[in-house]
């Protein structure tokens, strides 16, 4: 006769199992045996009546919370008080307040996660492929409107007969004897090769299908809201305001902040000017920066005006490491990012007043760079 | 000697009672009528909020054909004939109308906010609705609770059918009652602030107060030898209903909060400046302690929520932190600074004792369970 896992007695109603359970308790179970209830839904004072330790999942779930509340809390004191620091709406970036949200969320994902994660991986004993009990011909009525109480062989020289006298004695309506499960291993060669199969088979459906989804339909548009918005371009007509125009003027006598007009008509006129930023290092990297970013793509890395754009541009843009550049005042390279030149558009619109001059110095310290003298050397 | 302990109970509440009107008769000369009225509304608003948190749970029992409240449910009708008294103390509180509300005042014909709001503000159509809410607080007593107590005589199963039909009604009547006692009485002290949200914030302490009020009077009970049958299993839900409550009071409260907060437009801060800046700081921190952290914690272990030693001392915390709610929602209205000292002592005297007068008395009439609710038996035998 095969090894027996467990005797099941099974019982029509919850009173009448919380009621067995004692008297089970007290009788011989025929060897090493622990008692475990199955039922259709959670009955309370099952666990003190088996005598169940306390789970510490409360106290997981608790810590865990706290813990994610505190996360939270550091994260974005972190990022918007430290890291970035942004005034929105008139807050200090420390503001409290407005991380209590986020604290809470990540509160709940954090006990949530450990209250399911726990029970599932830690406490339940899982992952576990087929209980014994599944197996049974009571399961159906388990999980439907009867009890079971079963007493569950631990170790060798356990005796189902007794186990099933003590069970009927507490007046068990019925009795199944399980028999042990199948401890063979489970990871054998043919289920690694099955697993694998699916897999790779899984792999080629999801690969067609994505492939024929996108031939069949190629602008699928996930999100159109921001696409698809009333809005107005540049230069269209609008029927809110009374000159039909979408444009507004400005208000006559105001300048826009940032947008002050330069106080003079040609780079010639500017000359005058005087570098107000120091030739530091600073100063210097941000003028490299700005120069990469607007100037190098015509005027070249160098500075030399052979970038790789000009042949198929046409343009010929200038040399600023020639001698005529190099003769320029500081103030009239900068009138001429100011206003532009020939095909060169202006650039005040892209490039503030602190850049340009940066600009302006880094240009000089390309010029240096080509026209290096003697006591340049180390 | 039970009958001589009980009537030296009896002659300590009248004392307190006594001495807690004079109290409060001379804290109106020697403190001012403000100071006066707005004692005078935040024990209103207390009893108001206990009685009817305490007509929502027998609602609530009716509406849902609980089977597990059925035991308890004498205790919550008890507590919420405290109705009928609070009419009439709802009409003396009228006479704080035009003390305490700028609406009501001859200065709102100059502010033309108020101007244009006057007839509601005004004190004519406020006693309206007072007495409408009265009305209707009285009627819902007279069907609930005195069609109950018929029911223990005559064991007409008739009365739970009509009962049942009575509580969505009910519930609608106490919405009215919360929303009216948040917007006229609380919010009307401020009329330029606006927040949509104040009778769902009331009813959230209401509901605490009224279940702390039946955990609390159940205790007494108990004490006194009566309600033997009742368990952990009937007494978990009210520890239950009471923590989720912390939480939904707690969530109303920081989700009004934050909303003005973050908005900062004037109309709305106003509440808020008055309220938590300066002396009034340390109030609402203790309020936040009180309200919520405290029954939070004392109340998420799963065993403690039936545990009614662990609720004899949560359901007094909980009573606190209501009045304490109500005090720090009225008071800012008389100036920067909180006051405590004889007036408040005086009218919790008068009004405490007054109450647990009214409570005794009704305590001491009649059954303790409903015994002709034809699911008092399935009550008894609930279990989780």
């Amino acid at each position: 006769m095969a090894e027996t896992f467990a005797v099941l007695g099974l019982f029509d109603h919850a009173d009448a199992l919380l009621a067995a359970i004692g008297k089970v308790k007290s009788q011989d179970l025929g060897g090493p045996a622990r008692l475990e209830a199955y039922t259709p839904y959670p009955v309370h004072g099952l666990d003190r009546a088996l005598g169940l330790r306390r789970s510490p999942l409360a106290g997981m779930v608790m810590v865990m919370g706290i813990l994610g509340a505190l996360f939270a809390m550091v994260m974005q004191y972190w990022m918007s008080a430290v890291d970035y620091p942004i005034v929105t709406g008139g807050k200090d970036p420390t503001s409290w307040q407005a991380f209590i949200p986020i604290m809470f969320e990540l509160m709940v994902l954090f006990a949530t996660f450990t209250a399911g994660l726990g029970m599932l991986l830690l406490l339940n004993r899982l992952p576990l492929f087929g209980h014994p009990v599944l197996g049974s011909r009571a399961i159906r009525s388990i999980t439907r409107d009867r009890f079971a109480l079963a007493v569950e062989a631990e170790g060798s020289g356990f005796d189902p007969r007794a186990a099933q006298a003590a069970l009927e004695a507490a007046g068990a309506r019925e009795i199944e004897w399980l028999p042990a499960p199948d401890t063979g291993p489970f990871l054998t060669a043919v289920t690694i090769q099955r697993s694998l199969a699916g897999i790779a088979a899984a792999c080629v459906v999801a690969g067609v299908l994505t492939w024929g989804g996108v031939k069949l339909m190629p602008v699928l548009r996930p999100m159109v809201h921001m696409e698809d918005q009333p809005r107005l371009s540049a230069q269209q007509p609008s029927r809110f305001f009374p000159d039909g125009s979408g444009m507004r003027m400005p208000v006559p006598g105001t300048v826009a902040r940032g947008y002050l007009p330069p106080p003079f008509k040609t780079p010639e006129q500017a000359a005058g000017l005087v570098n107000p930023l120091p030739r530091t290092r600073e100063v210097l990297d941000r003028g490299r920066a700005e120069y990469q970013v607007r100037c190098a793509v015509c005027h070249g890395a160098l500075g030399d005006g052979t970038p790789t754009l000009t042949a198929a541009y046409g343009a010929k843009p200038a040399n600023l490491v020639a001698p005529n550049i190099r003769a320029y005042a500081d103030g009239q390279i900068y009138g001429t990012i100011v206003l532009g030149k020939n095909a060169m558009p202006a650039y005040a619109a892209d490039l503030p007043e602190d850049a340009r001059w940066a600009v302006v110095h880094y240009v000089r310290a390309l010029q240096r760079a080509q026209n290096a003298k003697d006591e340049d050397l180390p | 000697m039970k009958a001589e302990r009980t009537g030296t109970v009896g002659t300590v509440l009248w004392g307190a009672t006594l001495l807690g009107a004079a109290l409060a008769a001379l804290s109106y000369v020697q403190a001012g009528p403000a100071r006066f009225w707005a004692n005078w509304l935040v024990w209103f608003l207390f009893l108001l909020s206990v009685a009817l948190g305490a007509l929502f749970l027998v609602a609530v029992e009716h509406l849902t054909a609980s089977r597990w409240s059925v035991p308890l449910r004498r205790i919550s009708e008890r507590i919420a004939t405290l109705l009928l008294p609070l009419a009439a103390v709802a009409l003396v509180a009228l006479g704080a109308v035009p003390v305490l509300y700028p609406g009501a005042r001859p200065e709102a014909a100059a502010d033309p906010l108020l101007a244009g709001k006057a007839v509601w503000l005004g004190l004519p159509f406020f006693a309206l609705r007072v007495v409408l809410c009265a009305g209707l607080g009285i009627l819902a007593v007279a069907v609930l609770v005195r069609g109950s107590l018929r029911q223990d005589r005559d064991r007409d199963p008739a009365f739970t059918r009509r009962a049942r039909r009575f509580a969505p009604v009910a519930m609608a009547i106490f919405a009215l009652l919360v929303t009216q006692a948040g917007f006229d009485w609380i919010s009307g002290l401020a009329p330029a602030w606006y927040s949509d949200v104040i009778g769902v914030y009331l009813f959230a302490g209401a509901f605490m107060a009224g279940l702390a009020a039946t955990a609390l009077a159940l205790l007494a009970l108990r004490a006194r030898g009566r309600l033997t049958a009742i368990r952990p299993d009937h007494t978990y839900s009210i520890g239950g209903y009471l923590f989720a409550f912390t939480v939904f009071w707690a969530y109303i409260a920081f989700a009004q909060y934050l909303l003005m907060w973050y908005g900062n437009l004037p109309d709305e801060v106003v509440w808020y400046q008055a309220r938590t800046l300066g002396a009034w700081r340390p109030v609402v921190l203790l309020l936040a302690l009180v309200h919520f952290f405290v029954p939070f914690f004392a109340l998420v272990p799963r065993d403690a929520k039936g545990d009614l030693r662990r609720l004899a001392w949560v359901a007094p915390v909980v009573l606190v932190a209501h009045w304490l709610d109500l005090y720090w929602l009225v008071f800012p209205a008389l100036g920067p600074a909180p006051r405590w000292s004889w007036p408040e002592l005086g009218f919790a005297l008068l009004f405490l004792g007054g109450a647990l007068l009214w409570l005794r008395a009704a305590m001491a009439r009649g059954e303790d369970m409903p015994v002709g609710d034809p699911f008092l038996g399935e009550g008894l035998e609930f279990r989780l």
